[in-house]
């Protein structure tokens, strides 16, 4: 093993004068611990690269992770105690004064990381740290009340500190201090240490409090020599050498497993560390739970769709339902997008009348809360835009229990429709009385052929809660045809038969041929979204 | 909507709270009522006398004159989606006996076609025929034809309405006496398209 150690230069660092001066209660609670640490394992971990933080760590120091001071001084620290000043005469130049990267936490512990643009990026301590995230949140999102702060770290930090931990328990096994604390066992993660020591900084920084919160601040970590993702077993058995100089290749085998011990025999020079030579990519994402906001559409054209409709590249009738209200909501409460949730659905030439039909809007990562008033002014805006294509109304926020209201009961509701129908002889009155008379009467609809092509063959029972006719003064063969029906029943078929897969039809019940020219829901009975 | 306020009107214990304002009142529910009515309603001027039936409307008309053999005429009814109705056209031979059509078999070369069961959104079990594979035979009290797919594809559906009420057939060949419906590729129905006229040369060809 090697003589060098590997320590950042000591000597010319102003903090450790200013450090001198004042001595707080913690600084003081941690030399008070340092003085416990066995001086050789110390030395043993400097020697394998392992930063002062993770050294507190593995000796459950938490003073040592917490203390907002830079590892410089917590190396001066370290050597007062362990007396290791003899040692570090000899020490090499590191580029730019950075410290080298940390065996096990990959940098993450050293608050060192690649930032998106590839720039290597180090903090001396936490709360610099969680400056720099909270200075990023305050960029973009102005109203958070709470946060909840997620980690994500490469697997082979956790590797990389079961063959250290092994190999110190082996090592050490016989020593007095060993047995008497019953070491390195209980250990703080690195994902904890990290989290713990951010996070009243970062409370304090966006003065608010850390929670179960719809508010998510991510940090993901990653490292390309972190192949353990793909690392089976049997994979890789092959005599390729991992680039980022490995030590202590035995037989040519690479062994990531998250087992403790790898082989039989781990001695001295048997040690299977995977180092790196570069700190962690380190990504901050944001994320917002989404908002809803629901409501009932009217649509007032034969020419919209309910969602957006395109086939190769060309766009099916002149708009859609989906995008006339997302389209306004969505810079509303400063989104990344929407998603469009509707109580069935109608065909692109049927228009949607009446008390209209219950939507939910899905804003994606919403930045902006709005205020009951503004929903009630964006109401008022979709319903006053010139093309009169779409209205809204009862326009209001719903907490997440939205999407279950959508759902609950949807396939039981009636729908009522008013449909314009054209029959091949002239209405008298024993018609009149021949539709109003019945009752739930049961429909047999084989599955329309306009949808054959898309949906499974099967029949299908519906019922006809009632009908009425309505005569169209000026017409003999015209009427409007009032009436409520099971949800899912195809109104169109039922009024000319589709061929005679749909039965009883109204062609067969008058007894003549029937079409049907145009069609309007006019009610959707649910008892939600109703003010 | 109206008759809830009436309701609340009658109720003598609504006197003694201060009433409850309904969500429309009795005013904004009539008029919405009457501004729904005026919607619906068509304008009298422009109805059509006759208006296009639903299969005018929803398929384009083809017609195989002379399928195979003289005058066994035949239609396919395409609808947008690809699926394509086969029938009987007006001037196929079987209508021209004494009594017209009196049965339908499906029951034609290799299997029943009346018992094939396609299930699924993928039309499992659907059989792939040739364009001059039997569908079934028409009856009439002299003879018996045989009606072909026209067009190569799979079978879905055919009518099995036929079997117990063949006089459809005689009625409405064109719409509820339609034989089957079957589902071509898209490249096979390229293919055949050309060889199909349209109605309107149909009824030249036939002098209607």
């Amino acid at each position: 093993m090697s003589d060098e150690y590997v320590i950042t230069p000591v000597v010319s660092d102003p903090n450790l004068a200013a450090s001198g001066d004042e001595v707080t209660d913690e600084m003081k609670l941690l030399e008070n611990a340092v003085q416990e640490l066995p001086a050789n394992a110390v030395k043993e971990l400097i020697t394998h690269e392992v930063c002062v933080r993770c050294i507190f760590r593995l000796f459950n120091i938490h003073e040592g992770i917490h203390v907002l001071v830079s590892p410089t001084i917590l190396y001066s620290i370290i050597e007062k105690a362990t007396k290791l000043e003899a040692v570090t005469t000899k020490c090499s130049q590191m580029p730019e004064g950075k410290s080298n990267i940390c065996s096990i936490c990959l940098g993450v512990m050293q608050f060192s990381y690649r930032d998106q643009r590839e720039m290597l990026v180090e903090k001396d301590h936490a709360a610099d740290f969680a400056m720099m995230i909270a200075e990023s949140v305050k960029e973009k999102y102005h109203e958070i009340t709470s946060f909840t702060l997620e980690v994500s770290l490469p697997t082979l930090i956790i590797e990389n500190e079961s063959v250290i931990l092994s190999y110190m328990k082996k090592k050490y096994a016989s020593e007095v201090w060993f047995q008497e604390k019953s070491s390195f066992e209980h250990i703080i993660s690195v994902k904890d240490a990290l989290k713990l020591s951010i996070t009243n900084s970062l409370e304090v920084s966006l003065g608010v409090k850390s929670s179960v919160s719809d508010f998510r601040i991510r940090l993901t970590y990653e490292h390309e020599d972190d192949t353990s993702a793909e690392n089976k077993m049997g994979k890789n058995q092959c005599n390729k050498r991992i680039k980022s100089g490995m030590y202590g290749l035995r037989n040519g085998f690479v062994k990531c497993t998250n087992a403790t011990v790898q082989s039989g025999d781990v001695s001295d020079s048997n040690f299977q560390l995977k180092k790196v030579g570069m700190p962690c990519h380190m990504a901050l994402t944001f994320s917002q739970a989404p908002v809803y906001i629901g409501g009932r559409y009217l649509k007032l054209s034969r020419n919209v769709s309910q969602t957006r409709w395109i086939i190769d590249d060309e766009r099916k009738g002149e708009a859609s339902v989906e995008e006339l209200i997302g389209e306004n909501i969505l810079p509303m409460c400063n989104g990344d997008g929407y998603k469009f949730h509707a109580a069935g659905r109608e065909d692109i030439d049927v228009r949607m009348l009446g008390s209209g039909r219950p939507f939910l809007i899905e804003i994606q990562n919403a930045r902006h809360l709005p205020s009951q008033e503004s929903i009630k002014e964006m109401e008022k805006k979709i319903n006053g835009l010139q093309s009169n294509l779409v209205r809204v109304k009862h326009l209001k926020i719903l907490g997440s229990q939205g999407w279950s209201l959508m759902r609950e009961g949807e396939a039981e509701k009636q729908k009522q429709y008013a449909a314009l129908v054209w029959i091949s002889r002239s209405i008298n009155e024993d018609d009149l009385e021949t539709l109003s008379s019945l009752k739930d009467l049961k429909v047999l609809q084989r599955t329309p052929i306009r949808v054959l092509h898309r949906r499974s063959p099967l029949d299908r029972e519906k019922i006809i809660h009632w009908m009425n006719i309505e005569k169209i003064a000026g017409s003999s063969q015209y009427f409007l045809l009032h009436l409520c029906t099971q949800a899912g029943t195809y109104i169109k078929e039922f009024v000319h038969g589709d061929l005679g897969r749909t039965h009883p039809s109204i062609g067969s019940l008058l007894g003549c041929r029937a079409e049907i020219l145009q069609l309007d829901v006019t009610d959707v009975k649910m008892d939600i979204l109703n003010e | 909507m109206t008759t809830q306020n009436a309701d609340s009107a009658a109720d003598p214990a609504a006197d003694q709270q201060p009433p409850q304002a309904p969500a429309v009142s009795y005013d904004e529910g009539y008029d919405a009522e009457k501004e729904l009515h005026k919607l619906l309603l068509p304008n009298v001027n422009d109805l059509p006398i006759s208006p296009s039936s639903a299969v005018e409307s929803n398929f384009v008309t083809y017609l195989a004159p002379d399928f195979l053999k003289p005058e066994h005429d035949q239609y396919i009814y395409r609808h947008a989606n690809g699926l394509c109705v086969i029938g009987l056209a007006a001037g196929h031979v079987a209508f021209k006996d004494e009594g017209a059509i009196t049965a339908v078999d499906f029951n034609v070369g290799k299997s029943n076609r009346s018992e094939i069961k396609v299930t699924g959104k993928r039309k499992r079990n659907a059989q792939h025929f040739e364009s001059n594979t039997a569908l079934c035979k028409v009856c009439t009290n002299n003879a018996s034809y045989i009606v072909r797919c026209c067009i190569k594809g799979s079978l879905l559906e055919v009518n099995e309405r036929l079997l117990k009420q063949p006089e459809l057939l005689n009625s409405a060949a064109d719409r509820e006496g339609y034989i089957a419906i079957i589902m071509p590729k898209p490249a096979d129905w390229q293919k055949i398209k050309d060889s199909f006229i349209s109605f309107d040369e149909y009824k030249k060809l036939r002098h209607f």
